[in-house]
């Protein structure tokens, strides 16, 4: 897994690519340093799939980011990643674009 | 409807047939009954007729008599004066010799009576006879007329008196004696007319009315009487063909007539009389024939309406025991597996013929797991529903324990327990049952007395081998496993008696020898066809015969070793990566879309073994058959059901969602089937995706 960290003000984008799973989702965990963020986006345009440890990181993050009164949202996700989203009932929990 | 109208209608025509005959014989009877009183009246009347005209004669000579006194010559112009004071025609005065000494008629003097014969019996006079009649009218000798003679004897007996009489005289005398003649009516119905000639006045007693004073009055046409003219009948005789009818007072009548004395005599019969008695028989007759044929053909008709019900009642039995039939071929039918296994590695396709309605085979096959297929074919002893029934119990005993145990003989043995335990109708059953271990190609299989299947590899031979008897048969039964070997591209054909005992027009059996030359023809076939090779061989060898047994058939093909790999892992987080790496590895060839579900379960499950058993190694297989992919995790920590927890509820909202639980709901949502098992102290945990 490869993560493209973009920090651009308050708003940041986490471009992940690859497999989010058991393995990886604790380095995309490593890189919720959201000081000072209030926009934080998922950029999962070239994420193959995610398993529930990864959908525990954006639920780690969801919540993080509605304490900070900010907004957390998932960019361009494909099929796989969203029917994942659709199965665990997500899909209105997270703002998809 | 139609069939009552025949009833009726032939019930009719009987009647209308017997009423014909009666009414035939019946108008027969009256007419010649008829007749005979026609006879004895003309009879009767004759008799009247001519006694009336003896007793005048009669009286006439004894005038004559009492005249002369004795036989002597008188001169012709005294007799002729007596004649003539009289109305006499003749009067002869006859010796004791017979001769005519006095005569008023100038031709017969001196006549010898004893020389014609017709004045032969008046000689008898002077011999004691007091009394001789000529009895017809005959021709006079010497004239025109006709003549009637009576003779009677003098006092002294030495000669007699003979007086005659014409026949045109008899006009007077009979309207002078008519009423002393004979009563006209005799009995009810008969009775007498008599008519003038030559004016037709009735002289006799007027016919029912007393106004009528001639036949033209009353309506007779003489025209129609055959009779006519001719004088009266001196026999009696029958004279039927005489009868002639006329319509007096416009009622018909029968009648006879004849001629006499210038006067016409009429015997009158009203038809009515006598056809009323055979009318009276006849409706008597037309009433009880009406009601014996009637109730007869209302008893026929329901007697053929009963059978019409009995034989619908018999048509619903019968349709009802099809139904039923048929809905135990459905049950039964929907017992046998309905769809055929698809891999790339096997193949297998079974069929039964039901000689019945419903049979006693049965056949079955079903996956144990991704690399065992267990399939088996059965004969339960008996037909009909019976057998189905016990079938059913057989089948789904025998299909219970493989699934548990894999192994075909403890199979057999366990089933054969339980049915030896359940088996009122004492029935009993052979089965061939075998599991093919795709991995090996080795068939384990158990034989409870059935037929020994074929092995179809370059040539074909018979698996012999038996475990025990027949199941059901002896309780406490151990079957002995046993097993042979099958390579990639070899096939196995089982089947029943069916087939083997199948016979031909000439009662002779199909045989081992003709199947397996039938199969030594199916080379590189699959089972579908070498199924239909059999069962067109049978079909054509038992052609014209009735199928006496069921036929079963069942050919497995084994095709190739399916990509079956397994291997373990440390329970770390470097073991789970291990693991999807050895998934990207096996499954190279699967699109990247297809894999990732197959990622998911793996990091879920083998996250699940990481976390929460205390496993000291895991293990991954994976199998796929092609459209299918089997991963099974097997793990040796403590027991640990991950499908006994329930679902995290997803409907909260996102602050007050569970972070855990999800994994195992990915799972389930993402595979078409989940399984777990624990066995030999191990956790095996099976998933299967569908592509």
């Amino acid at each position: 897994m490869k993560i493209e960290r973009e920090l651009d003000g308050a708003r940041l984008v986490l471009k992940v690519e690859g497999r989010l799973d058991t393995n990886t989702s604790p380095d995309l965990e490593a890189e919720l340093k959201l000081d000072g963020v209030k926009e934080l986006v998922f950029d999962f345009a070239e994420l193959e799939y995610i398993s529930s440890a990864g959908l525990r990181v954006l639920m780690i993050a969801q919540k993080a980011m509605m304490a900070a009164g900010g907004s957390m949202s998932v960019s361009s996700p494909n099929a796989g990643v969203k029917n994942v989203f659709d199965i665990t009932g997500l899909s209105s929990v997270f703002t998809i674009m | 409807m139609k069939r009552r109208a025949w009833i009726f209608g032939a019930a009719f025509a009987i009647y209308a047939v017997l009423l014909s005959v009666a009414w035939v014989v019946g108008t027969r009877q009256a007419r010649e009954k008829t007749e005979r009183q026609l006879d004895y009246a003309v009879g009767d009347m004759r008799i009247s007729l001519n006694g009336v005209i003896d007793t005048m004669l009669e009286h006439l000579a004894s005038i004559a008599v009492h005249h002369f006194k004795k036989p002597a010559v008188y001169s012709m112009e005294e007799v002729a004066a007596v004649a003539e004071a009289f109305d006499i025609d003749e009067i002869n005065v006859v010796d004791r010799e017979g001769r005519i000494i006095a005569t008023n008629d100038r031709d017969c003097l001196g006549v010898d009576m004893k020389v014609k014969a017709v004045t032969r019996p008046f000689v008898e006079l002077t011999n004691g006879v007091t009394r001789v009649v000529s009895q017809p009218f005959r021709r006079h000798a010497y004239g025109t007329s006709r003549r009637k003679y009576l003779g009677v004897p003098f006092p002294d007996g030495n000669g007699y008196v003979q007086v005659g009489l014409d026949e045109s005289r008899m006009d007077r005398m009979i309207s002078s004696q008519l009423a002393f003649l004979f009563d006209p009516q005799v009995g009810e119905t008969l009775c007498y007319l008599c008519a003038d000639m030559k004016t037709g006045a009735l002289v006799s007693a007027h016919f029912e009315d007393g106004m009528a004073k001639t036949l033209d009055e009353i309506g007779f046409d003489a025209s129609k009487s055959p009779g006519a003219g001719k004088p009266l009948p001196e026999e009696r005789v029958v004279e039927t063909e005489k009868t002639f009818v006329q319509t007096l007072h416009g009622r018909p009548v029968f009648c006879r007539d004849f001629v006499f004395g210038g006067h016409r005599f009429i015997i009158v019969e009203p038809k009515a009389e006598f056809f009323g008695t055979r009318d009276i028989i006849l409706a008597t007759m037309a009433l009880l024939l009406l009601v014996v044929l009637g109730t007869f053909a209302f008893f026929v008709d329901r007697v053929f309406r009963d059978a019409d019900c009995l034989k619908r009642f018999y048509a619903a039995e019968e349709e009802r025991r099809a139904r039923d039939m048929n809905i135990a071929k459905t049950v039964q039918n929907a017992a046998l597996p309905a769809t055929l296994p698809e891999s790339p590695f096997y193949g297998i396709y079974a069929s039964m013929q039901a000689a019945k309605d419903v049979g006693g085979d049965f056949y079955d096959y079903f996956n144990l797991d991704a690399t065992h297929v267990a399939f088996l074919v059965a004969d339960v002893s008996g037909k009909g529903i019976t057998a189905a029934l016990y079938m059913m119990t057989a089948k789904t005993i025998i299909k219970d324990t493989l699934l548990a145990s894999e192994d075909p003989a403890a199979a057999l043995t366990k089933a054969n327990a339980e049915l030896c335990a359940r088996n009122p109708a004492n029935m009993f059953l052979s089965v061939w049952v075998g599991v093919l271990d795709l991995e090996t190609g080795v068939v384990t299989y158990a034989n409870a007395g059935h037929n020994p299947p074929v092995v179809i590899k370059d040539s074909t031979r018979f698996v012999t081998g038996r475990s025990g008897p027949v199941l059901a048969f002896m309780d406490g039964v151990s079957y002995k496993p046993m097993s042979l070997a099958l390579s990639p591209g070899d096939a196995l054909f089982l089947y029943t008696d069916g087939v083997t005992e199948a016979l031909d027009s000439k009662n002779e059996l199909f045989g081992e020898n003709r199947l397996t030359d039938a199969l030594n023809t199916v080379a590189s076939l699959g089972p579908h066809s070498i199924c239909m090779v059999v069962r067109a061989a049978v079909a054509a060898f038992s052609e014209g015969v009735p199928q006496a047994d069921d036929i079963t058939v069942l050919a497995v093909r084994y095709v190739a070793r399916p990509k079956v790999l397994v291997r373990s892992f440390p329970p770390t987080q470097a073991g789970i990566s291990a693991a999807s790496d050895f998934l990207d590895e096996v499954l190279a060839d699967i699109g990247t879309l297809a894999l990732s579900p197959l990622h998911i379960i793996l990091d879920e499950v083998c996250s699940n073994i990481v976390k929460h058993s205390d496993a000291t190694v895991f293990e991954l297989d994976i199998s796929s058959n092609g459209g299918e992919t089997t991963l099974t995790f097997v793990d040796d920590g403590s027991p640990y059901d991950p499908l006994s927890h329930e679902d995290p509820d997803t409907s909260l909202p996102a602050g007050e969602r569970p972070i855990g639980g999800l994994g195992i709901m990915m799972v389930k949502k993402l595979a078409s089937s989940v399984a777990y098992r624990r066995t030999h102290n191990r956790n095996f945990f099976i998933v299967k995706r569908s592509s």
